[in-house]
């Protein structure tokens, strides 16, 4: 099993989960994020205040996966997810030990 | 009914072995007696679900378990003779009113003397609850002794709650009366306080877990606001109160009191039988089967009766158990010493009398009624000159109303609507109370009464309406209540994971002009929810449109609340495309048009989200509405100049106008060619036609004034032939009267029309003392605007006041911007807001031979935010002009702060 993790734009969460929803994947955990990367921040100028924008909105979404689904999913995502500009976002994978369902104590790949 | 037989089944087969030990009959006659009780379930439910009532179904169980204890009892006592004497069995809670619900626990005290030893009786009594575990009855047994029931403690308050319901059930009665007679009473007499104040704190506590709102999707009905657990409440606080008071007011046999406890008493029991255990969320699909079967509909059950319509049954119910509840805490709270748990002790100090009625104590009570000197007589509660003000009072100290005046004002509804005024009276009243810090107080209890919808009747298709989604949270008018409350509590200082955004967002609902505009657009923003059309947001619109053609709001306000309302949805439409992307703020800021509509619709956004439920505006969120705010701000402030009307425009906007004036198409289109947009989109069509009627009587009078005088804010606008200084005279003009500019825009047409509107406060009320200056003061303005009177002669007949000093202070900011137009330059100037400011800037303006092709004046607070797109030459500023420019203004706000 393996464990995505993708730092996305929040303007691209729908199309990003019809996307993996289309593949198989239907359960996915979502945080509302902020952060930066490479795109750093900027200043604002609002009515003669300077607000920084350091921390920039980002979706970041969970989806353990079985290994075999993990380049259709990853692919599934970067497709989704891509405007080709900085900012686009993040993609980490690790490998995940075990899952569990906790209503019934299924296990592995079934409690997917 | 297996199950029943199959007890009854082993129990007759048991009968074959009559030679067993006295232990082995003893099982048997357990077993048959458990097979007893579980037949009468089953007879009980079954008459349940004939017709029988609630109060006879729980009555029915009741019966049916004090059989069943006491035939245990007794055989326990033919077992070990130890219980024989010096033991009560006690019904306590629940099960001591004789109200046992089909799941609910059984809650059984072994009352013992003082000479029995608890550990000698301990098994036995152990196997009494053990014989009613196997019957599947959750029995939840206490072993005290007599003094043990004396003892109060706080952090057991239950147990002292339950024992106000004992009964007693077999066993020992001289020591129960002992219990009932002596100890007891004299636990509450001595305690009564302490008791109260636990009580009344549970009780605030479990409904602050409910959000404080008995209007959920999905409520529970014992512990929500208005839920049975607030019946017991009542009960407990009647109980509870002293001998000397018991004639107080509230209640408890007033009939639609009675009829709502029936009415839960009977839905709880449908709730039992439906999940099979004690759970009473009355959930989604327990509202259809409810609706279906017409729980509680008493046979009159309509057509229409789908889920929607028998909520709305069950939310009036609850209603009257919670107004009763409140009223019952209310009394006893006591006078001398103010209750923090709720809340009263700010209002206490703001004892106040007015008209027909007075606060006291937190509670505002109407005059009784009198005999006038014609001999009829009079009820305040008939006279909408009272009653709103009575509302307004509620909205400014968040006071409750005493119950006389309920009842007198619920009764008055059909006199009220006879003497009600419509208009700008009823607006006038209607602002007083939508802007008070308790809005949401004053707001729920006109709900109630009935008195909202009679002001605005398109409240009714609201009330209580459950639109059911896995988000909402709380009924739509309930909805409307929360959301006006969140913004009443931006107003004060902020706490808590949002504070930071809170702070804000406040600051902008301090610097709205109109704040009244917005509560009224929350009021209505969702009215449309009750007509299922699909686009709520546009039925609403519909609907406010009538409602503020009766309270007669000008165009102005009424375009502002209209467009509120019409694009409600807009800015969370937004916030889920990307708020980076300059598209995403162009067409949004294309929808909005106004900072001050933008304004408005952030703090509603900001508050819809909040009102969902109480966890759905996350920082996140807000961080994201608030970049969004600044981004269609600041784009809003720029792009004025590039879009401007085209000769062949087609536009809705441009149809609108020309509709309004038959024939005159062409002219029309004439007038608006070379006009910004935002000319267009910021006037109703109506000022439109106006100001073209101006524009065509130039010939005959070349400065046309439309003056609007209101006590809040006046709107003057000019209409005349583009040409030097202006702006300036017509700010000096205004300076000279002493006006405060707050907004204020320019704009010119291809033919050098020039239509310039400011929005102004009257400082020193001049205008509203004295009618006759109406026309003083438009004859002054026009002939300064027509070179007659030099602006200089007019101010210097003005004493220069000393200045207060101002709260905040504002650092000067002057920039220029070549980018943002095309042909222009933008000079903003952020500065401390002082009169006169304006006719310093103008004039610097002027002095250095620059025209003004557009002006955008804005305040927020103490800062003045004034944008100018200047050319000179009739092309942009050469970069030594704008740093001349510069110094000019630099100096022009230093002297006029001075």
């Amino acid at each position: 099993m393996q464990k995505i993790e993708a730092v996305i734009q929040p303007s691209k969460l729908d199309a990003v989960k019809d996307a993996l929803v289309e593949i198989g994947v239907d359960g996915m955990t979502i945080f509302e994020a902020r952060g930066h990367g490479r795109q750093k921040g900027h200043t604002e100028i609002y009515r003669g205040r300077e607000y920084s924008v350091d921390l920039l909105p980002k979706v970041k979404l969970e989806v353990v996966v079985r290994d075999e689904m993990l380049d259709k999913a990853v692919q599934a995502i970067i497709e989704a997810a891509r405007t080709g500009t900085i900012g686009d976002g993040k993609i980490f994978i690790s490998k995940i030990d075990e899952a569990i369902r906790i209503r019934n104590d299924e296990r592995g790949d079934f409690a997917l | 009914m297996q199950l029943a037989e199959g007890y009854a089944g082993s129990w007759l087969r048991n009968l074959g072995f009559a030679t067993e030990t006295s232990m082995q009959t003893n099982e048997s006659t357990a077993r048959e007696l458990r097979s007893k009780y579980l037949r009468r379930m089953l007879e009980i439910r079954g008459a349940f679900e004939t017709g029988a009532s609630g109060s006879a179904t729980l009555g029915a169980r009741t019966a049916a378990m004090d059989e069943l204890v006491q035939g245990l009892w007794q055989q326990a006592v033919e077992s070990d003779k130890r219980l024989a004497s010096g033991i009560a069995v006690l019904a306590i809670g629940g099960y001591g009113r004789r109200e046992l619900f089909p799941y609910s626990d059984v809650d059984l005290l072994y009352l013992l003397d003082a000479r029995v030893a608890e550990r000698d009786v301990k098994n036995s009594l152990r196997r009494i609850s053990q014989e009613l575990w196997d019957g599947g009855i959750r029995v939840s047994p206490a072993t005290r002794k007599v003094n043990e029931c004396e003892r109060f403690a706080e952090e057991n308050a239950e147990f002292t709650l339950s024992l106000m319901d004992h009964r007693l059930l077999i066993g020992d009665a001289a020591l129960y009366n002992k219990l009932a007679e002596e100890t007891f009473p004299r636990l509450l007499e001595r305690e009564r306080k302490a008791v109260v104040a636990r009580l009344m704190q549970l009780t605030v506590e479990r409904h602050a877990k409910y959000g404080d709102t008995l209007f959920h999707l999905e409520p529970n009905i014992k512990d929500c606001p208005g839920g049975l657990r607030d019946v017991h409440v009542c009960s407990w606080l009647a109980t509870l109160q002293p001998a000397t008071d018991r004639n107080g007011s509230g209640s408890l046999d007033d009939s639609e009191f009675r009829q709502a406890v029936e009415f839960l008493k009977l839905v709880r029991c449908f709730l039992h039988y439906r999940h099979q255990r004690d759970d009473n969320t009355l959930d989604w699909e327990a509202q259809d089967a409810a609706a279906e079967t017409g729980v509680g509909l008493a046979g009159s059950r309509p057509p229409q009766a789908d889920a929607a319509y028998w909520m709305r049954f069950y939310f009036r119910h609850a209603r009257s158990v919670e107004r009763n509840v409140k009223q019952r805490m209310e009394d006893a709270t006591p006078a001398s010493a103010p209750s923090k748990l709720l809340g009263f002790k700010r209002i206490r100090k703001q004892e106040l009398a007015s008209e027909g009625f007075r606060v006291e104590r937190g509670r505002i009570a109407l005059e009784p009624v009198t005999k006038g000197a014609n001999g009829l007589f009079s009820d305040p509660a008939n006279d909408p000159g009272v009653v709103l003000p009575v509302f307004t009072a509620m909205a400014q100290t968040g006071a409750a109303l005493s119950s006389d005046t309920e009842e007198r004002l619920s009764q008055a509804l059909p006199l009220l609507s006879n003497n009600l005024e419509e208009g700008p009276t009823l607006w006038n009243h209607l602002q007083q109370i939508l802007t008070g810090r308790h809005a949401g107080t004053a707001l729920r209890a006109m709900h109630t009464l009935g008195i909202l919808e009679l002001l605005i009747p398109e409240f009714h298709g609201i009330d209580a309406l459950v639109v059911r989604d896995a988000y909402h949270r709380y009924t739509v008018d309930e909805h409307t209540f929360v959301l006006i409350d969140t913004l009443h509590r931006l107003e004060g200082p902020q706490t808590g994971s949002i504070a930071e955004w809170a702070t804000r967002f406040g600051a902008l609902l301090r610097e709205l002009p109109h704040p009244a505009l917005l509560y009224l657009a929350a009021l209505m923003h969702d009215t449309g929810k009750g007509r299922s059309t699909g686009n709520h947001a546009l039925e609403s619109m519909r609907m406010a449109q009538s409602v503020v053609g009766r309270l007669e709001l000008d165009s102005y306000e009424s375009g502002l609340v209209l467009g509120l309302i019409g694009n409600h949805l807009e800015m969370s439409a937004a916030l889920r495309r990307d708020i980076f992307d300059a598209e995403t703020v162009e067409a949004f800021a294309g929808k909005v048009q106004t900072p001050e509509a933008l304004r408005m619709l952030t703090l509603f956004t900001y508050a819809d989200i909040n009102a969902v439920h109480p966890d759905a505006l996350t920082p996140w969120k807000a961080e994201n509405l608030w970049r969004l705010y600044m981004a269609t701000a600041n784009f809003l402030d720029r792009s004025v100049d590039e879009e401007r009307v085209s000769a062949q425009e087609e536009s809705e906007l441009v149809h609108r106008v020309a509709a309004l004036l038959p024939g005159r198409k062409s002219d029309v289109a004439r007038y608006l060619e070379g006009f910004p947009e935002r000319y267009v989109r910021t006037r109703s069509p109506e000022q439109v036609r106006t100001h073209f009627a101006m524009a065509e009587r130039l010939a005959e009078d070349k400065v046309q004034l439309d003056f609007r005088y209101s006590p809040t804010m006046s709107e003057l606008t000019v209409v005349t032939p583009d040409r030097a200084m202006l702006f300036a005279n017509m700010t000096g003009a205004l300076a000279a009267w002493g006006m405060n500019i707050v907004t204020a825009d320019a704009f010119s047409n291809r033919q050098g029309v020039v239509v310039d509107s400011f929005r102004f406060t009257d400082t020193f009320r001049t205008l509203e003392m004295n009618e006759s200056e109406h026309v003083a003061f438009t004859k002054s303005v026009h002939d300064v605007m027509a070179g007659t009177v030099s602006v200089e002669t007019l101010l210097s007949g003005r004493r220069k006041g000393r200045r207060k000093a101002p709260k905040v202070v504002v650092e000067t900011r002057i920039e220029f911007d070549d980018e943002a137009s095309s042909h222009s330059t933008l000079l903003e100037v952020i500065a401390q807001d002082t009169p006169g400011l304006l006719r310093g800037l103008s004039l610097a303006i002027a002095g250095q031979q620059c025209n003004i092709e557009v002006a955008l004046i804005d305040t927020e607070g103490e800062t003045a935010i004034d944008v100018f797109y200047l050319t000179h030459g009739g092309t942009k500023l050469e970069k030594a002009e704008q740093k001349k420019l510069r110094e000019e203004m630099l100096v022009a706000v230093e002297e006029n702060v001075r």
